[in-house]
């Protein structure tokens, strides 16, 4: 009875995506090893054998989304002549509504 | 590899003390649990929800007769909380208590009608001083207990004594606990749940709605719980 | 950062569940934030976590509460940063464990690290008595009863009070955890009517001082629904202005306190969001 509401775009279809991209993910993360701290053990694992760092400074950002989810590993790496250096990786990760798993490419940008 | 580092939990144990009353058959056992059968016929479902130790120092039992006991007491609505006076072997299912304390004598009421001897209350008084919440439990079996503020409705107080109440009374109030027919349990107004003096008591339903949300007063005439409005 | 003034440890309870915590927590936490107070937000119900989801953070969810305890990650990377208010912080709860995964230990190293960062931190605690609620309320300075004028929710709200009296570190000590009521839920008409407990019912029964009275609005679910605490999304509404209001009232300052009447939702209703 709200003639105002008819103006107003409703907030429930929002409401439904949010709970679509967020199910699809813990759905498809039940039962599996936990994908993002494979992921994180792995690359570090990959990167210390090539450059040495403090596992401390390294930040984990993630933005998931419908198709596209995206992972952001940054880390502090100190340069050979000790100034304060940073390298960042970046990896894209696209997920399949279907739970056949994820397909990943990844990119490396050193700053 | 992902590497999970669980921490190790560390337990914490505490000690606490609780209250509870003490039965102390007496051979033959056939004749206590008659007496006790008389004094329940007065008052149901006294000791429900309330610890009861068994001291069975004096009755000298085999286990088979200790068990059955227990389940004879089960039946009367009885939960035993644990067992003294007994080789720890013939105890059964049951803790094997050590160590109780004293409190007061316990006098249950007289089945023949006679008039029960309660000792002498001793000037002991327990004063609470801000409101007590649901689900906290008041036991002060040495005397009078007198509570400035309101008792939450779930909320319990057991006093040997008399009760005061400066507030309002949602929950449950126990006078006399000890045997004590002259307590009584006053109010600033009624709204509780139930109404016990010694082994008497009246639930919410069974006491007059018109005494509700008034000053109140509760005590023993005979063998009646009387409750009315005080102006 | 503060480093003269010392960190409040602040925990949302009501012992029922449904009444309004998260939603309060968000709602008071993004004030405070807005306000210009340094905050977080600590998520204690491990399991089923709301909090990310009220904050709209739930698709940025890395590292949880559980995971910092246990070691696998540090604080600050578990700490995720409000995207519209930079002084507001989330430490989101476990999704996959439950409560048992907390330890007395670990909460108190944590909570302890979160004093020497920030100037609120604002415990959301679960639903109940055990484990969860008990440890989100154990280092608590402060506590907000969340409760609605319902016989069930007063009730299960004075059994907390007890319990803060009882089973806090304060407690313990011989000192008092400050309580605020906060009304939430509050439905003008039918208090009017009579079908709703009064606000004087309410505190005649649960004696401890008002912070507010929330009424019952749309904006809440609305808020909710796109992931937004409702003092950020309709910040003029009635239930983000007494947000507000008990906001201010929490941080010292008097403020007189408004029962929110069905004519000005009316007004609202007629002429918009934005009167008054």
């Amino acid at each position: 009875m709200n003639l105002l509401s008819m103006f107003r775009r409703g907030s429930a279809p929002i409401a439904r995506e949010r709970l679509q991209i967020l199910l699809a993910h813990e759905r498809d993360a039940r039962g599996q090893p936990d994908l993002l701290g494979v992921l994180r053990e792995e690359i570090l694992a990959v990167i210390s054998r090539h450059v040495s760092f403090d596992p401390d400074k390294v930040q984990i950002t993630m933005d998931r989304g419908k198709t596209v989810s995206t992972l952001a590993v940054d880390i502090e790496i100190p340069n050979r002549r000790r100034d304060a250096g940073s390298a960042a990786v970046y990896g894209r990760l696209t997920f399949d509504p279907a739970p056949a798993g994820a397909r990943s490419q990844w990119t490396n940008g050193l700053v | 590899m992902s590497s999970l580092i669980c921490q190790r939990q560390s337990l914490t144990f505490r000690a606490r003390s609780y209250m509870a009353f003490v039965f102390a058959p007496q051979p033959p056992i056939a004749d206590w649990l008659a007496d006790l059968d008389a004094t329940l016929e007065r008052s149901k479902g006294f000791f429900a929800g309330h610890p009861v130790a068994l001291d069975l120092s004096a009755a000298r039992l085999s286990p088979p007769a200790i068990a059955q006991l227990v389940d004879a007491l089960a039946a009367r609505g009885v939960r035993v909380l644990g067992i003294e006076g007994i080789e720890p072997a013939d105890a059964g299912k049951l803790p094997v208590l050590r160590g109780g304390r004293g409190i007061q004598d316990v006098e249950l009421p007289e089945p023949a009608g006679a008039n029960p001897a309660s000792k002498k209350q001793e000037a002991a008084s327990l004063l609470i001083d801000n409101p007590v919440r649901s689900g906290q439990s008041v036991v002060f079996i040495e005397g009078d207990v007198t509570v400035l503020g309101s008792v939450g409705s779930g909320a319990e107080i057991i006093a040997g004594g008399s009760i005061h109440i400066y507030g309002t009374l949602r929950g449950l109030a126990m006078a006399g606990a000890a045997g004590n027919a002259r307590a009584r349990i006053f109010c600033h107004r009624f709204e509780g749940e139930l109404l016990a003096i010694g082994a008497h008591y009246k639930t919410a339903d069974e006491i007059e709605e018109s005494l509700r949300r008034g000053p109140a007063q509760a005590w023993l005439d005979g063998n009646t719980l009387k409750i009315s409005a005080m102006n | 950062m503060s480093e003269e003034k010392s960190a409040r440890v602040l925990v949302v309870t009501s012992g029922k569940g449904g009444v309004g915590k998260t939603t309060s927590t968000a709602a008071l936490g993004a004030a405070l934030a807005h306000l210009g107070e340094k905050v977080v937000v600590v998520d204690f119900d491990v399991g089923l976590r709301n909090l990310d989801l009220v904050l709209g953070a739930e698709r940025r969810v890395v590292f949880d509460l559980i995971n910092v305890i246990h070691g696998v990650a540090k604080l600050p990377q578990a700490l995720i940063r409000d995207k519209r208010l930079e002084n507001l912080y989330l430490l989101p709860a476990s999704q996959t464990r439950d409560k048992d995964a907390l330890t007395e230990d670990g909460v108190a190293k944590v909570i302890a690290e979160l004093r020497g960062k920030f100037d609120w931190i604002v415990c959301d605690s679960p639903a109940g008595i055990e484990r969860g609620a008990t440890l989100a309320m154990r280092h608590a300075d402060a506590a907000i009863i969340v409760t609605n004028p319902e016989v069930s929710s007063v009730r299960d709200s004075d059994r907390i009070i007890g319990l803060l009296d009882s089973k806090t570190e304060r407690a313990e000590r011989g000192e008092r955890v400050d309580k605020h009521l906060l009304i939430t839920r509050y439905h003008p008409w039918r208090a009017a009517r009579g079908e709703m407990l009064s606000i004087d019912d309410v505190l005649e029964i649960l004696s401890i001082p008002l912070l507010g009275i929330i009424p019952e609005s749309e904006e809440v679910l609305r808020a909710s629904n796109v992931g937004s605490p409702v003092t950020v999304n309709a910040a003029l509404s009635a239930p983000a202005r007494a947000y507000f209001d008990a906001t201010r009232r929490l941080k010292g300052e008097q403020i007189p306190m408004q029962i929110p009447n069905e004519s000005r939702g009316i007004f609202n209703k007629l002429f918009g969001r934005k009167a008054a």
